[in-house]
């Protein structure tokens, strides 16, 4: 861990951090108040269709609760998107891209090794990963209050959730910074994080939606954010577990293969 | 003391055995960046790194810094070794890339603040190197994006420069610098030579290295060609000599050094190498009207190691570092 890089990382993207945390912020706090406004009333339409029921429990969310809606506003694609930034953006460009740029050699000429790089960059982005993952819940709660809803959410279980999305986008940006330290460009980092992210997403949702592919979820990383369980039962230990393993691996593969790898001059 | 020592040195990328799975389209050939480089330089000198692009310059800084695993061989820079003690080498060397890349969005003082972080030594040089260099503290406060090339360079000299370091290591220093700016460069390595550091110093403009450098060493192919003082070097060339005399003509035949003797009129045309002494010793009793003796050049010295380019570029020493071509060196070379 080296301060000075932490620093200057952070000075780097903060103005990407507070546009992110406030995308969040508002993301977090519609999905109580679609609730509070269509919620009921579509819930009494859809019921009457189970299709379009089965449709609407989209990636392990629902429509129908409180804790439903939050799922689902935790696992649309704007929230993936608007997290992708810091799990999947920021570990490329501050490796790969800085080794296409060239910025990378300035900074490694210096007494710094490989491992505290890589390790002070891990940690900012875990670090923005956190605070946007607590921008998101801290919008759910102050929405879920305002629209005067909170018998139907246990707060008590947002820090869970909070745990469990950290979980999954930290497992994301470890992935990112495996396939980032692989590569001397970001054209080939990028599309293998983006192939597991996408191909992990349409796994979950094609198991969501058609009960056959079911047995395909357990190999989606989204599989373990289960928003809904937690908001209503608390802590899924073996979720936690298994992102923790993939992060862990990840992480491990980058900081042996990023010391060991010759970097040559920049193209 | 030696700051940079080097046995057998060498980096190979690619070839190798493969496994019979292995995908044809994944067989690199084996490419020798580097090979066998022995080198030793000296505490307090100025020492000329000299080669066309490809040739395997940049490999060897790479090498020494740490972003390259040497293939086999071994190097002591400042006394650590390059493969364990990589840190403690950096702490102590100053490093300008060619073509330096600058983070955009920082002014070049935030740059100069963020890189000396990294060092966590003080910068005594700073001040001093941003006189030099002419760089207003307006201009530092400017974003980088907006510097020209020359700016960027300068910024990358004081980068490498401003804490004093030990060693400096410096690939292509003045490119796009303006004359004035190369001048004021040449002056900053004398004080440096001056003060008892060490310059590790790049080039394919020969020019320059002749003028700054103490030793010289040449390198082509991937392999050392030529190690040596650059006034030995010189000293080695032969010298067109042209005289214009009045009454018998002096007596050259036996002379040491001097050949090609062409005599027409009262002009006198020859070739010198080495001492001058028996030569002017030889003219003593001629009434010497004008004498020119040209001096030699290292360009001409380089024609020895570089005239057969297309044999240079059939060795297919490339990196992978560096373009191929060497249009600067022949360029110079042919001038």
């Amino acid at each position: 861990m080296n301060l000075a890089v932490f620093r200057h990382t952070v000075r780097q993207h903060w103005v990407r951090l507070v546009a992110v945390l406030i995308g969040l912020t508002v993301w977090g706090m519609l999905m109580p108040i679609i609730y509070a406004t269509f919620g009921v009333t579509l819930r009494d339409v859809i019921r009457q269709y189970p299709l379009l029921e089965q449709f609407m429990q989209f990636g392990g969310g629902s429509m129908f609760t409180l804790p439903g809606s939050i799922a689902l506003g935790y696992i649309h694609p704007i929230a993936i998107a608007l997290l992708a930034v810091f799990a999947i953006a920021y570990p490329l460009s501050v490796v790969a891209g800085e080794r296409q740029r060239g910025t990378l050699e300035v900074v490694l000429a210096r007494p710094l090794s490989r491992h505290a790089y890589l390790v002070t960059l891990f940690v900012a982005a875990t670090l923005f990963i956190v605070v946007s993952i607590a921008a998101t819940l801290i919008g759910t709660a102050v929405a879920t209050i305002a629209v005067d809803y909170s018998a139907e959410l246990d707060f008590g279980n947002l820090p869970w959730l909070w745990l469990h999305g950290s979980a999954l986008y930290v497992t994301i940006a470890a992935i990112s910074f495996a396939a980032s330290v692989s590569f001397d460009r970001v054209g080939p980092a990028a599309g293998i994080t983006l192939a597991v992210v996408l191909i992990s997403y349409f796994l979950q949702v094609l198991g969501s939606l058609w009960p056959d592919a079911e047995w395909l979820q357990p190999y989606s990383l989204f599989y373990y954010l289960n928003p809904e369980p937690v908001l209503l039962d608390g802590v899924q230990p073996v979720d936690l577990v298994v992102l923790g393993v993939i992060a862990i691996a990840s992480i491990a593969y980058a900081l042996f293969v990023f010391p060991r790898r010759d970097l040559a001059a920049p193209a | 003391m030696s700051v940079i020592e080097l046995r057998g040195l060498t980096k190979h990328y690619g070839g190798g055995r493969f496994p019979p799975h292995f995908p044809p389209w994944r067989r690199r050939e084996r490419v020798r960046a580097l090979t066998d480089l022995d080198l030793s330089v000296q505490q307090g000198e100025v020492f000329g790194f000299l080669g066309p692009n490809g040739a395997g310059k940049t490999t060897t800084i790479r090498l020494l810094l740490g972003f390259l695993h040497p293939s086999r061989g071994s190097g002591r820079v400042l006394g650590h070794d390059i493969r364990a003690d990589s840190l403690a080498i950096r702490a102590a060397t100053g490093y300008l890339p060619g073509g330096i890349a600058l983070y955009d969005t920082l002014s070049g003082e935030q740059v100069l603040d963020y890189l000396a972080r990294l060092y966590r030594r003080p910068t005594p040089l700073r001040a001093e190197l941003v006189e030099r260099l002419e760089m207003t503290r307006r201009t530092l406060r400017r974003p980088v994006r907006d510097y020209s090339r020359g700016m960027r360079q300068k910024i990358g000299i004081i980068q490498a420069l401003q804490h004093d370091p030990e060693l400096a290591i410096l690939d292509e220093p003045t490119e796009g610098l303006d004359p004035l700016m190369q001048n004021a460069f040449y002056d900053l390595l004398e004080a440096r030579r001056g003060s008892g550091r060490t310059i590790f110093f790049s080039s394919h403009v020969l020019s320059e290295v002749e003028r700054v450098c103490d030793r010289v060493a040449i390198i082509r192919g991937g392999e050392l060609v030529a190690l040596s003082d650059i006034t030995e070097l010189l000293a080695r060339r032969q010298r067109r000599v042209e005289m214009r005399f009045e009454g018998p003509p002096p007596r050259l035949d036996g002379v040491a050094g001097v050949s090609a003797i062409q005599l027409r009129d009262s002009l006198l045309t020859c070739r010198l190498e080495g001492d001058v002494g028996q030569f002017v010793a030889a003219l003593r009793d001629v009434r010497v009207v004008d004498l020119t003796i040209e001096p030699a050049r290292l360009e001409e010295a380089f024609l020895e190691f570089y005239a057969d380019q297309a044999e240079v570029a059939g060795n297919g020493a490339d990196d992978g570092d560096e373009p191929p071509a060497e249009p600067s060196l022949a360029a110079e070379v042919r001038s």
